[in-house]
């Protein structure tokens, strides 16, 4: 099982060890995690230091029950998502259904930014296929950090690129 | 296999690596059908341009050095390894300071049964937490 060695630490109470090892082996997933749905790297930055804050501060509250990396999600997702929901964030953010530029990707006409293609996505395929590649294309640890099965992530990505293909070729 | 199993395993190609059989049924449909011959075309353009687009960020070198200045500002110490330790050794001596003062005894035979004592209890413990850790593994 993956992360036994932090268990054991923690079943010892070797609360620094346990801690330098979660951060070294997740600190730059948790991050591209929290940029995944910030967008933004400076914040991305500071609300993963707020994560791993609260990780030091709760290690001796872990109870084994779920993984450390889907527990360590899942404080990620939810500090992520309360600054998310914070106003002065809000307003930063790139709202959807922006306007979609007239031009079209085709060889030798103008390009279409991909990222507003992506942005006019629905949430959740959106999510995916952006963590998808910031997470070097691994459905396992997009499953992982968003908690969802492999299949579905799949099934997000498949419909993610089946519309942007549509959405490019109209 | 028809076109929408063969476009749904192209997309599955993208995420993991197929068989070299499903790689040859793949290509020998792909070479003979316009349709998915297109659909691949722009599935692999738009993949490419969602790997130049989505670009994961670096943490910066200040990260960890930032970290460790706000656990020392405000992160709750979790209690240290040594503390059941410490807390053994002071008891014994505070235990054994009173029985020093109080019992009608020599005070180096209340010292040296004192210690004798806290080493039998410290074994004790040592034994109890070590049973502990490895039935918690």
């Amino acid at each position: 099982m993956p992360d036994d060695d932090v268990q054991r630490l923690l079943h010892k109470r070797h609360w620094a060890r346990a801690f330098e090892l979660v951060l070294s082996r997740y600190q730059e997933k948790v991050f591209r995690l929290v940029y995944s749905i910030l967008k933004e790297a400076a914040r991305s930055e500071e609300i993963t230091q707020d994560i791993s804050l609260k990780m030091w501060q709760v290690l001796p509250d872990y109870d084994g029950r779920a993984s450390v990396s889907t527990w360590l999600y899942t404080i990620a997702r939810n500090t992520a998502l309360s600054a998310l929901r914070s106003a002065s964030h809000r307003s930063t953010r790139i709202l959807e259904g922006c306007e979609l530029p007239a031009s079209k990707w085709q060889a030798g006409q103008q390009q279409v930014e991909i990222n507003q293609l992506v942005e006019r996505l629905p949430e959740a395929q959106k999510q995916v296929i952006e963590l998808f590649y910031l997470q070097e294309r691994s459905v396992e640890d997009v499953a992982h950090m968003l908690d969802l099965p492999e299949g579905t992530v799949k099934s997000h990505l498949h419909r993610a690129r089946r519309a942007l293909a549509d959405m490019v070729r109209s | 296999m028809n076109c929408r199993e063969v476009q749904d395993r192209f997309l599955e190609g993208m995420e993991s690596t197929l068989s070299p059989l499903e790689k040859a049924q793949l290509e020998w449909h792909i070479s003979d059908c316009a349709d998915c011959a297109g659909f691949a075309a722009r599935q692999s353009e738009l993949d490419l341009r969602l790997q130049q687009a989505i670009l994961a960020p670096k943490l910066s070198t200040a990260f960890r050095a930032g970290l460790q200045q706000r656990i020392a500002l405000h992160g709750r110490e979790p209690w240290p390894e040594w503390l059941p330790d410490i807390a053994h050794v002071a008891g014994c001596g505070a235990a054994v300071a009173v029985c020093a003062v109080l019992l009608p005894f020599p005070v180096p035979v209340v010292l040296g049964a004192g210690g004798v004592i806290a080493f039998l209890t410290y074994s004790l413990q040592a034994l109890l937490v070590s049973a502990f850790e490895q039935k918690t593994e």
